[in-house]
């Protein structure tokens, strides 16, 4: 939680959601032990049964029921949306962006530029802005160095069918 | 503008060969119609460095809308897993530009001809280098499939856009002729593209960076944790109004994602790296 503190003070954002999640079984989903398939089952949930959630763990969501804690299948779970103000228009967010940045953040300038609907169809072209990010591209050769300074390996993997 | 076009073919025909221009015997009429067909496609179609022109002129104009984010470390790491990412797609060699936008909005963007964006409100929301991998692949595939560039097609005449985009390289940019293009184009981006067409992303992004090498959860991960969002906050309406409902997405992922992706669970999703490159990372 201090990483993301300090990433969204970077960033002169506020922070994701405050508090806990909570979302819903979409269909009888099983409450594992461990985060794979052939761990053992504590509890068999309901549909719409409604839990805590803790962490992700690549496909697998850690939850709270009322009984037990578990790993439930990350895609069996709708979350709830929040109802609070959790971020950008808070007034925390705008406390950040003037933190973070010592300027006004953009949600106080929107008027002049921004992403919504209008300020995309009246915006005017910077191409300077465009060779300028354009001096961060990198190569093939320098993403796969990276790649593999982390670590990671190409695999693989069929595209899906989409199911039509 | 078909009947035109076979005018002008037909004449086009007629005056280089003068000889057996009355000759009506001697001409494979089957023939003609195929090459007036083949023409006709030729001038309709985007090639590949006309698209990289028209999604520069819609980047000029994503980065009038909201600019760069003044941060060179960032800037680059965004870079160097995209530039990954797209290296495991079917275009691995267009001129690849990825790039954080100073914006508070929840979105992300890709241009024809290769440029991602992603606004700094949407990597807050991001836990892992995985889910940063799971959305620039989903943005990667848009560019793949030419996902725009047949959005664009179809909301113009196509013959007037082909017309644009062979003056605006002739020309190299400057053209009013390409802003009257790109500023089409750039209405897309305030639109959004059809549905399935985010669909196939989805279902496409996950591959990718399962490709990359990555948890392919990051994708869905992302999806559910906007999904825990207030909706009525304003830095996301135009992603809710250009997507289909997260719940929608969510659920389609669900059906496919359940069997061929169980032997890649184990794939890492280096949240670690991620918060370093963030410059959040432990001292």
């Amino acid at each position: 939680m201090r990483r993301l503190f300090a990433c969204c003070l970077l960033l002169g954002v506020a922070l994701p959601g405050w508090g806990a999640d909570f979302a819903r079984t979409i269909r009888t989903t099983e409450l594992k032990a461990q985060p794979y398939s052939d761990a053992r089952t504590l509890e068999s949930l309901p549909a719409r049964s409604r839990v805590e959630v803790l962490k992700r763990q690549s496909g697998w969501t850690r939850v709270k029921t009322a009984t037990a804690s578990g790993w439930v299948k990350m895609l069996s779970l709708r979350v709830e949306a929040g109802t609070s103000a959790k971020r950008g228009d808070s007034g925390l967010g705008a406390l950040f962006n003037v933190a973070s940045t010592g300027k006004s953040g953009s949600t106080v300038t929107t008027g002049v530029r921004g992403l919504s609907e209008e300020q995309l169809t009246d915006a005017q072209p910077d191409a300077k802005a465009l060779q300028a990010a354009k001096r961060y591209a990198v190569s093939k050769q320098e993403a796969q160095r990276y790649a593999a300074e982390g670590k990671l390996q190409a695999q693989s993997v069929d595209y899906l069918s989409g199911g039509r | 503008m078909r009947t035109i076009w076979m005018i002008a073919m037909a004449c086009l025909l007629g005056a280089t060969l003068p000889a057996i221009a009355f000759d009506f015997g001697s001409v494979d009429w089957k023939k003609a119609a195929e090459t007036v067909k083949k023409v006709q496609k030729a001038k309709t179609e985007i090639d590949e460095p006309q698209e990289i022109v028209l999604g520069d002129g819609i980047a000029s104009n994503l980065l009038g809308a909201a600019p760069l984010l003044d941060n060179a470390a960032v800037q680059r790491y965004v870079n160097r897993i995209g530039r990954w990412l797209a290296s495991q797609s079917e275009r691995p060699d267009l001129p690849w530009l990825f790039g954080v936008l100073d914006d508070s909005d929840v979105n992300a963007f890709s241009t024809p001809g290769g440029n991602v964006f992603i606004t700094k409100g949407l990597l807050a929301q991001m836990n892992s280098e995985a889910e940063l991998a799971g959305v620039l692949a989903h943005e990667i595939s848009h560019v793949v499939r030419r996902h725009h560039v047949l959005a664009i097609k179809k909301g113009a005449q196509a013959e007037l856009l082909t017309d644009l985009a062979n003056d605006a390289i002739r020309q190299k940019g400057g053209d009013p002729k390409l802003t009257k293009l790109v500023s089409a184009g750039t209405e897309v981006y305030a639109r959004g593209l059809d549905k399935n067409d985010e669909y196939e992303a989805d279902r496409m992004g996950v591959v990718i960076a399962a490709r990359g090498g990555y948890d392919p959860y990051g994708l869905p991960a992302v999806l559910q944790t906007l999904q825990s969002l207030n909706p009525s906050d304003s830095s996301l309406a135009l992603m809710f109004k250009t997507h289909p409902a997260l719940g929608d997405r969510l659920e389609l992922l669900d059906e496919e994602m359940s069997d061929q992706f169980a032997g890649l669970e184990n794939q890492p999703d280096l949240a670690d790296r991620f918060f370093q490159a963030l410059g959040a990372g432990k001292k």
